[in-house]
């Protein structure tokens, strides 16, 4: 309780918004794109599940380029 | 001119449909503000969860905000680095590979042209992504710990910049010169990783690496003022990314474009 | 006039030969299909032409080349297998590539719509070109090719992709294209070659074989055969026509036989006297000269 009397959302909120925002985009491009490397519903989940990490691996292995 | 920014124009384009212009900049406000946030945190966070035994005296000494903002850099020195070399290596040696490079380059569009405009672009979003990110650290850092002022602020986001902008050029080279974007990422990052390695244990030799200008911008940070080499330093690395830029067009026109 | 002159092009890889020397011209205003059997070495010759290749040696000079060599302005090329930007719409493609090739803006906007029309591809024009056809590929690629107006287009097997009914459009659109500029297309086609141009190169094994004007092609490789369809073939038949003076050879299938003769007005009145005297019943009388496809077998069987 102490804990989180002591953090600032106004702060933190910011960080949820574009983490939130970074999830949406990857699976915008997801549902785009045309192949992957690797099954698509991987990546689905990936993106989902893994926090932060798992859009940026997303952006920069699983986009296939060209 | 005009065929320059016509290509230029194309990057930025490619850089929004592909939504490198969203990931890459939120990736480095995360990377960066996670320093400040856990700094500020984590010993609270010990506290209530720590279970630490009766009586322990947890004496974590709150660091100083030049440290904090320092911290966020080094994140953008690993995390960023790799970021940006696996977003960039692509950019000749994977439009060499597809094809579609010859489909360009059998109109008379100028290869230096080809090349800057390339750079050029990957050069915008780097440092547009890392503004972005080291101002929002900056913030957060002000707001738990303490203000840098704003004139270090900007220095070391040049400094850094100019480090990272070395990074970009030494991928865009090997990505014009080896034809095979995983060959060009991982050369890249090796010699990223063994230029800051060799100057960090042999700082007192190689003022002037480039690689020291990561360092340099944290000293301003923790120290609060600039290593006397910090010129020279800029300097080669200017020098470095200019006969890079020549290296990459003089050898990727001597390639044969198809095979 | 001529655009180019080849003289000695050679190209190897790895030390095998590909192209062994080739000599020729084009000619301004003509078209020039480069026919020849796969791995004839066509592809690599327009590569090299177009200076996606370097060749091993040779001399390619081009009428209107920039000081430094750079004939990339006067040229328009075609890969067998184009590749354009995915995530770009075809629209966009060409007013990209337009506008790398000179035009401006405005001209670009402009050319790209006339060519979408041209080539049937107006209604897909702001569909990504990801999602395009093997054939719409193609019909974007001969656009692109011919956007900024080049005075030799070269088109890598432009049709050999494409069902019968995209082939069909797509020698139309290069018949049409003929009356603006030079055009070079290979093709192991003969039937394609045959159709839209005046003038071929037979290539085979990296050397021309053969080249020239249909009408060239055909009377220098003339041979003067009857086919003679019988509706009951004898014995007596085939020996009498072997043996006859104006036969050079005979070629016997079922009811048909096909005779070479060395003179072909008088083998007719000579033959038809000998039908009607030996009263044999005769279903079709045929006099005819070598098609371009037996020249093209000859050829390259030699």
């Amino acid at each position: 309780m102490e804990l989180l009397e002591g953090i600032s959302w106004g702060l933190i909120a910011p960080i949820f918004f574009i983490q939130l925002i970074l999830v949406i985009v990857s699976l915008v491009d997801l549902s785009r794109i045309e192949k992957t490397n690797g099954p698509k519903l991987l990546w689905v989940f990936i993106i989902v599940i893994v926090n932060i990490i798992g859009p940026i691996l997303y952006f920069v292995i699983g986009r296939r380029n060209n | 001119m005009s065929q320059w920014m016509t290509l230029f124009q194309k990057e930025i384009l490619e850089m929004w449909r592909n939504f490198k212009w969203i990931w890459v900049p939120i990736t480095f406000i995360l990377l960066g503000v996670s320093e400040p946030l856990t700094s500020y945190y984590l010993p609270q966070i010990i506290k209530s969860f720590g279970g630490l035994p009766e009586g322990s005296i947890i004496d974590i000494p709150p660091p100083t905000a030049g440290a904090v903002l320092a911290s966020g850099l080094s994140q953008y020195s690993t995390l960023g680095v790799l970021i940006i070399v696996l977003g960039t290596m692509g950019v000749i040696a994977g439009e060499r590979k597809s094809g579609v490079a010859a489909m360009i380059l059998v109109k008379p569009v100028s290869y230096l042209s080809y090349i800057s405009s390339k750079w050029a672009g990957s050069l915008l979003l780097v440092w547009f992504s890392l503004f972005i990110g080291y101002l929002s650290t900056w913030y957060y850092t002000g707001q738990l710990f303490d203000w840098i002022p704003i004139g270090e602020f900007f220095q070391s986001f040049v400094l850094f910049g100019l480090w990272l902008t070395v990074v970009l050029t030494v991928t865009i080279f090997f990505s014009a010169a080896l034809l095979t974007p995983g060959m060009a990422g991982f050369i890249s990052l090796a010699i990223a990783l063994v230029l800051s390695i060799i100057s960090g244990a042999l700082s007192h030799l190689l003022e002037w690496s480039p690689s020291q200008l990561a360092g340099y911008a944290s000293a301003l940070l923790t120290v609060g003022e600039l290593p006397d080499d910090t010129l020279p330093a800029s300097l080669v690395a200017i020098l470095l990314i200019v006969i890079l830029l020549w290296l990459s067009v003089f050898l990727f026109k001597k390639k044969e474009l198809a095979s | 006039m001529s655009l180019i002159q080849i003289k000695g092009l050679k190209k190897n890889f790895q030390g095998n030969e590909v192209i062994k020397g080739l000599d020729f011209k084009l000619e301004k205003g003509k078209c020039i299909a480069l026919l020849g059997p796969n791995g004839a070495g066509k592809t690599t010759t327009l590569r090299m032409l177009s200076g996606l290749m370097k060749p091993t040696a040779g001399i390619i000079s081009f009428s209107g080349a920039k000081k430094d060599g750079d004939i990339r302005h006067l040229i328009g090329y075609l890969p067998q297998f184009p590749v354009f930007y995915d995530w770009m719409s075809g629209f966009e493609f060409l007013q990209y590539v337009g506008k790398l090739g000179g035009l401006t803006g405005k001209e670009a906007k402009e050319r790209s719509l006339e060519l979408l029309e041209l080539v049937g591809i107006s209604d897909a024009k702001n569909r990504r070109v990801g999602k395009y056809s093997g054939g719409m590929k193609q019909r974007l690629g001969i656009a692109q090719a011919i956007i900024h107006r080049p005075q030799l287009v070269m088109l890598d097997e432009p049709v050999s992709a494409l069902d019968p009914f995209g082939r069909r459009e797509v020698l139309e659109l290069l018949e049409g294209l003929k009356k603006e500029t030079t055009i070079l297309f290979s093709t192991h086609i003969l039937n394609d070659a045959e159709e839209v141009c005046d003038e071929i190169l037979f290539l085979h094994n990296g050397e021309i074989v053969e080249s020239g004007t249909m009408e060239d092609l055909r009377e220098r490789h003339q041979q003067a055969k009857i086919d003679l369809i019988f509706r009951k073939k004898t014995v007596e038949m085939g020996n009498t026509l072997k043996n006859h003076a104006l036969t050079k050879s005979i070629l016997i299938e079922g009811n048909r036989i096909s005779v070479f003769v060395t003179n072909i007005e008088l083998a007719r009145k000579e033959f038809l006297k000998l039908i009607s005297e030996k009263d044999w019943q005769l279903d079709k009388f045929e006099m005819s000269s070598m098609t371009l496809e037996d020249v093209f077998m000859k050829v390259v069987g030699k």
